[in-house]
């Protein structure tokens, strides 16, 4: 049994509103999210589509089982060094194969969500309002921003999209350089 | 095959989602001190019942202060109130009071004080989170901004009300463009505006069992017509929405004004309590309306083609939620109150 639950944000609006304010107030996850969005925007609709489909699937099932077994994984340095590559990417601003975008997008809502699970102790009885919260919020988020990207196709808005990208790099290494100290 | 198992799956869950998701009221407790001496204190203790049942929440007074007689108590329809006299050795301003069970009821308490030797009532909010509050003292109350907890409570009151929600919802997959949806949120707004207003200062008064019927009512009629509008039939629904908008802004600021009832309004900063309230679930309603459109905008920017069946859940869930409600609420018509 892990010996400390981080506990969830209370916006006073009850568990479900909760769950949507992790995320927001969760750099790691929201720059994670940001990152993806970006990223799967950049490959069209069809990597929209792509990433509603398995991001909050995913982090939901990464949820169940971090809530489930309460894995004391702290897991830091890997999360960091996922959204910074993800972030390379968007700045780099490269077309990936539908399997490996696939493959990121899964492996990283399966990876946060397992962390996610591990700060959010089990609704006792009822419905888990705070696990569909932040599953809401990423699935908001990431369809908004993605569609959002994919759509649009002027030069400067794609350059705005990789500095973005260049910019989740960036907290990404300055958080790793943090860690790596500490 | 998917279909075949998903499609029944989605009718239970829509079936079950009211049940899970009742259409809610406010349930923040409500708890006055008016000093009537420099240490004595009149109480007053709303204590919300949540479907017939006291939630397990009670205010706690520093171990100096005790209860003179025995409470008074009446039950109204969501509430038990209490009322009793409070004697301390020191006065309370500046000390510390808290709520017992706040944390697991997952509920707020407002709290309003007016310190001895001033007309100013203090209004705070107390939440789950941090359940306790320290008394304001006299110059205190004269100058902190509490009424602004109403800004608060109106938001709230629209996010959590799943049945607000709901309308609003269907209101918007019904308009077919950008101005006809200008012109329903418009109507909705202002005709919610100002039954809430009559409503709360006491002018009209609706009485809270046949409310809760029509309040249901309208979510069960705005259901069928979102398919109506699915099938691409018409109706004077569909051609004027904002109408019906109107008409149904009217019912539900009815309702909002019995959720702001419950925890009544400071009289000195009636206007300014009302109006921050109003603006709350202005804010929430307008925000759940841009959240709409923006998805909607994104599955089309997406070029996601949604199956028939799914384009059709919103429909299902807004009809089954009004479906049951209403019979809830018409059940506890008939029976005699709610």
């Amino acid at each position: 049994m892990p010996l400390l639950f981080a506990h969830l944000m209370q916006t006073g609006f009850g568990g479900f509103y909760d769950g949507i304010a992790h995320l927001f107030l969760t750099p790691s996850d929201l720059l994670l999210v940001l990152g993806l969005a970006l990223l799967a925007g950049q490959q069209g609709p069809q990597g929209g589509r792509l990433l509603l489909t398995l991001l909050p699937l995913s982090w939901w099932i990464g949820l169940a089982v971090g809530q489930r077994w309460g894995l004391d994984l702290t897991l830091a340095l890997l999360s960091t060094v996922l959204f910074t590559s993800v972030g390379v990417l968007v700045a780099l601003s490269l077309r990936l194969s539908v399997q490996v975008l696939a493959f990121t997008v899964a492996g990283s809502g399966l990876l946060f969500g397992l962390i996610n699970g591990f700060t959010m102790p089990s609704a006792s009885s009822g419905l888990p309002l705070d696990v569909l919260g932040v599953v809401s919020a990423v699935a908001l988020l990431s369809v908004l921003i993605s569609a959002q990207v994919a759509a649009t196709r002027s030069t400067s808005f794609c350059i705005a999209v990789r500095v973005a990208g260049s910019w989740i790099a960036a907290a990404g290494l300055m958080s790793l350089g943090l860690l790596l100290k500490a | 095959m998917v279909r075949r198992v998903l499609l029944p799956l989605l009718m239970v869950a829509a079936l079950l989602m009211p049940r899970l998701v009742s259409a809610h009221d406010l349930f923040p407790g409500f708890l006055e001190l008016q000093a009537t001496g420099a240490s004595t204190y009149q109480v007053l203790w709303k204590l919300p019942l949540l479907q017939g049942q006291r939630l397990p929440i009670a205010p706690r007074f520093p171990d100096d202060c005790a209860l003179q007689g025995a409470p008074v108590s009446r039950q109204e329809a969501t509430a038990l109130v209490y009322k009793a006299k409070l004697s301390c050795r020191e006065p309370l301003e500046g000390r510390v009071i808290s709520i017992d069970g706040l944390a697991s009821a997952g509920t707020e308490v407002l709290l309003r004080v007016r310190p001895w030797q001033t007309e100013a009532l203090q209004t705070l909010l107390i939440q789950p989170e941090q359940p306790e509050a320290v008394i304001p003292t006299a110059s205190e109350a004269d100058q902190q901004p509490g009424v602004w907890s109403y800004l608060r409570l109106g938001i709230e009151h629209i996010l959590l009300g799943v049945d607000h929600l709901l309308l609003l919802l269907g209101l918007v997959l019904i308009v077919r463009d950008g101005w006809m949806l200008l012109k329903t949120v418009t109507a909705f707004t202002l005709a919610n505006s100002i039954t809430l207003s009559v409503s709360a200062v006491g002018i009209v008064q609706m009485p809270a069992a046949p409310l809760n019927a029509a309040i249901a009512l309208s979510i069960l009629f705005i259901g069928t017509e979102v398919v109506r509008f699915m099938r691409g039939q018409t109706s004077f629904t569909l051609r004027h929405p904002w109408v019906v908008a109107c008409g149904f802004g009217l019912l539900h600021g009815f309702g909002y004004a019995r959720g702001l009832a419950e925890l009544g309004l400071p009289h000195h900063e009636l206007l300014l309590a009302l109006l921050l309230f109003n603006v709350g679930i202005e804010i929430g309603q307008d925000v759940f309306v841009v959240l709409v459109l923006a998805l909607e905008r994104a599955f089309r920017q997406l070029q996601i083609r949604w199956p028939v069946w799914v384009r059709r859940v919103p429909a299902w869930t807004i009809g089954c939620a009004g479906a049951y409600w209403t019979i809830e609420t018409t059940v506890s018509l008939i029976k005699g109150g709610v």
